[in-house]
């Protein structure tokens, strides 16, 4: 609509920002644990007198330095590399809104990284007291990093008073904030579990090795505990369209979000009879399996959390498709194509029918389908008539309601339903709205050829 | 001006958090914070690649010594380079985010191909500084494979500052393709302003030898002095080449606007005026320096003279990107919805963040150089 929409064949763009955040978010939520992790551990050698505990905790921070500070901090850039090309819409709504927000996150990181630097750097030259508060400083503004991020990831979901305020306080302490912040916490802290289970597998001493990796399995425990909990207040503070898709309104997201129960209740019941109770023999390859899967919990999860915000991008605000919700009700008469920019065709006539619907498809539809890859669009119709598609759209939010609804002139839907129709009648069809001005008349006879 | 095939995305609808000239301020200051680790981490890694080639060829000890010096600094310097880089982006978003916006979309793949980029090369630079002993004779490849890396991101960069200026053509590389593979080398601002910044960079980490140098003029004298003498060297080389290709660069803005710089505007021909004479006074009292037998006191007054000249070269920028956009872009069709309480917090923690840092800083220092 306002900005040009960037075509992603086979994967589309959602795909990719999902893969970038998944990736990111495995590694941010053990940026934050895993820092208390390291003081307490270090905390722990001084207090059992252990040197080897502290070497080991060296050595981790040597490995947490270099998963966190550079993929963890890259791939969290890459996120906003990524949903700036795929959804710049939402992107400039939300930097508008919490753009000081971002600054403020940006201040914490700024210590975050100093202090990572710092710690990882005077091992054995700064006094160990100093050592543990730039530790513990680390911890501290990586939580705070936390703390504010959690706000804008969750005002996309549950908006709240802001849409009637647009009050900053009111996004950012939205309904969903406080649960998502405690959830996310007890997350850090097993994440940053499974992560040192990893490593502390790898020691060679006996003694040390079931030391650590029985110390490195409690920390998932508070998980177990409080997770279920917070679920349950998060669910509740969820919009009721949000909570029905989860459970039971659209299957795929459902059988996700028991997944997601499923495989963190495998793990913990695993991290319990196996690394808590035989530390002594739990291996590193075991280790990797278990943060495997915590990388999978990790995605499906956040797969659920962005299917639930269906249709919008952020709820009742924005619908996927980065169409306000404000503006629908304009395209009814006018259609969308008079006011879209980006496209050529402005308005639907017989001649440009063909291009038009592409035109309409690229839209309305394609920030979530692809034409015959991810989602694609072209074997959903398979096998429905021009009339049955044309009626799908008139009602689409009706029958689909993680789906916005159309939003253009009669004439427009006819051209999508036209175009959508004949994708699986004309074979592989590529959407090139745009070649030299041939293309027009080649459309035309193309329809003409259709009949 | 505007003719009917130029489409601009509208301003957001939501109200800028603070005034223009507030953000703007914020952009700049940030941008300059972010380019001086970003020139270290550039230059930094072709200096460390050329010092240990030629350490290698001749056994120069020094030469080999200094790669050793910067391999350490490389991580630092780019994670720097990346965390001081977030600011000016989050500035930038929200005033220019309708052009720059539109510019990513439509070099998508390379503009994402900068964070895969980024992650190599940054591993390259830790393996590089923590695998030092065991790459043997591989740390050359190593090295100069990531500062290579560097420089491509640099480019990609370049490419994106450049097309965002330049509404006029973007319809029609959509038009060419929707799939956001383009990459803009047709602008004849392009390479000239790539280079520009890479050739800047080598002064500019030539400063980073000068100081390494410094640091060590006490605990190896003889070492101390060499890396200050070499980095001025480093320094001087590059800005008599700039001298060219900024000349070049100049000449390859859109002439209007370059005629803003050569009297046409007050104030850009102030910041070309200013940074011109600071750039002659700094070569002046570097090569000063060179010749000097204790030329720490001057090479000081140089590193100053040149902040002003990124200062200078800051303001530029940001002049030439608001002209070439003019036709586009009014500030004052903003809606301002301030949002002060937040303002005042982030400027609060900020000053609070820089003290913790400092006092972080200070006991790490202390504690590494305990003889000082």
């Amino acid at each position: 609509m306002n900005f040009p929409i960037w075509d992603v064949p086979l994967m589309g763009g959602g795909l990719l920002i999902g893969f970038v955040s998944i990736l990111h978010v495995f590694v941010a939520h053990f940026a934050i644990g895993g820092g208390l992790f390291l003081v307490l551990t270090e905390h722990k050698a001084y207090r059992e007198n252990d040197m080897r505990i502290l070497e080991y905790v060296k050595l981790h921070s040597l490995f947490f330095l270099l998963v966190t500070i550079v993929f963890g901090a890259i791939t969290g850039v890459g996120i906003w590399f990524t949903i700036s090309v795929v959804s710049p819409s939402a992107t400039s709504a939300l930097i508008h809104t919490f753009v000081f927000a971002w600054a403020i996150e940006w201040v914490f990181f700024f210590v975050e990284v100093t202090a990572a630097f710092i710690y990882y750097y005077t091992w054995g030259k700064l006094d160990r007291a100093t050592h543990l508060v730039v530790g513990w400083i680390y911890f501290i503004s990586g939580w705070l990093s936390l703390f504010v991020i959690n706000g804008i990831l969750c005002f996309m979901l549950t908006p709240g008073e802001w849409l009637h305020t647009a009050s900053f306080w009111d996004a950012f302490f939205n309904p969903t904030f406080w649960p998502s912040l405690v959830m996310r916490t007890v997350v850090a802290l097993a994440l940053a579990g499974l992560y040192a289970l990893l490593t502390a597998s790898m020691i060679k001493t006996d003694e040390v090795r079931a030391n650590l990796v029985k110390y490195s399995t409690r920390w998932l425990f508070p998980a177990f505990f409080i997770l279920p909990i917070a679920g349950i207040w998060y669910n509740i503070a969820l919009p009721p369209l949000a909570r029905e898709i989860s459970m039971g309104g659209a299957p795929a997201v459902t059988v996700f979000a028991g997944l997601t129960i499923l495989l963190s209740v495998l793990i913990f019941v695993f991290a319990y009879f196996y690394p808590y109770r035989q530390p002594a023999k739990f291996p590193a390859p075991a280790a990797a399996m278990f943060l495997l899967l915590g990388l999978m919990v990790t995605g499906v999860t956040e797969w659920v959390r962005e299917a639930v915000r269906k249709p919008y991008i952020i709820y009742d605000y924005m619908y996927s498709n980065s169409i306000l919700v404000a503006h629908k009700n304009d395209y009814y008469a006018e259609g969308i194509l008079k006011s879209a920019k980006w496209v050529t065709v402005k308005e639907v006539t017989e001649a440009n029918l063909h291009e038009a619907g592409a035109t309409l498809f690229r839209l309305q539809c394609q920030s979530c389908h692809t034409l015959h890859g991810y989602n694609g669009i072209a074997l959903m119709v398979k096998g429905w008539d021009e009339e049955f598609i044309d009626h799908q759209l008139d009602n689409l939010d009706q029958l689909k309601g993680f789906m916005p609804p159309f939003m253009g002139s009669v004439d427009e839907r006819h051209a999508l339903a036209r175009w959508l129709a004949g994708l699986n009648r004309r074979g592989a069809v590529s959407i090139e709205l745009t070649e030299p001005p041939a293309r027009p008349a080649a459309a035309a006879e193309e329809i003409e050829h259709d009949r | 001006m505007i003719d009917s095939l130029v489409v601009v995305p509208d301003a957001d609808a939501i109200g800028l958090p603070a005034p223009v000239w507030f953000l703007k301020t914020l952009l700049n200051v940030t941008f300059i914070l972010h380019i001086i680790p970003m020139n270290f981490a550039l230059g930094g890694g072709f200096i460390a690649a050329v010092s240990h080639f030629i350490g290698r060829k001749t056994g120069h000890a020094h030469h080999l010594m200094l790669s050793r010096s910067l391999s350490r600094m490389l991580p630092i310097a780019i994670a720097f380079t990346i965390t001081l880089g977030v600011a000016p982006l989050l500035f930038l978003q929200v005033l220019y985010g309708q052009y720059f916006y539109t510019s990513s979309i439509l070099l998508a793949w390379p503009w994402l191909t900068v964070i895969v980029l980024l992650i190599l090369s940054y591993y390259g630079f830790y393996l590089y500084s923590f695998r030092w002993e065991s790459l043997a004779d591989r740390q050359l490849r190593v090295v100069l494979t990531s500062a290579i890396l560097f420089a491509v991101i640099g480019f990609i960069f370049s490419n994106n500052m450049v097309l965002m200026l330049t509404p006029e053509r973007w319809m029609s590389v959509y038009q060419e393709s929707p799939h956001g593979v383009y990459l803009d080398l047709k602008d004849p601002m392009l390479f000239p302003r790539f280079l520009h910044f890479l050739v800047g960079s080598f002064a500019i980490a030539g400063l980073l030898v000068l100081i390494i140098g410094m640091g060590k003029l006490k605990s190896e004298p003889d070492y101390g002095l060499w890396a200050i003498r070499h980095g001025i060297r480093w320094f001087l080389f590059p800005t008599l080449l700039q001298l060219g290709v900024g000349t070049w660069f100049l000449r390859s803005i859109r002439h209007d606007v370059m005629l803003q710089f050569m009297g046409g505007d007050q104030a850009a021909t102030a910041y070309l005026v200013v940074g011109l004479s600071f750039v002659m006074i700094t070569i002046v009292l570097m090569f000063l320096a060179l010749n000097s037998d204790r030329p720490k006191g001057l090479a000081y007054a140089g590193i100053c003279t040149t902040a002003v000249v990124l200062v200078m070269m800051s303001l530029m920028r940001d002049f030439v990107r608001d002209a070439y956009l003019k036709p586009y872009f009014d500030a004052s069709e903003f809606s301002v919805q301030p949002q002060t309480a937040v303002v005042t917090l982030f400027l609060a923690l900020l000053v609070i963040s820089l003290g913790v840092v400092a006092w972080m800083v200070r006991k790490a220092w202390l504690a590494t150089h305990p003889a000082q």
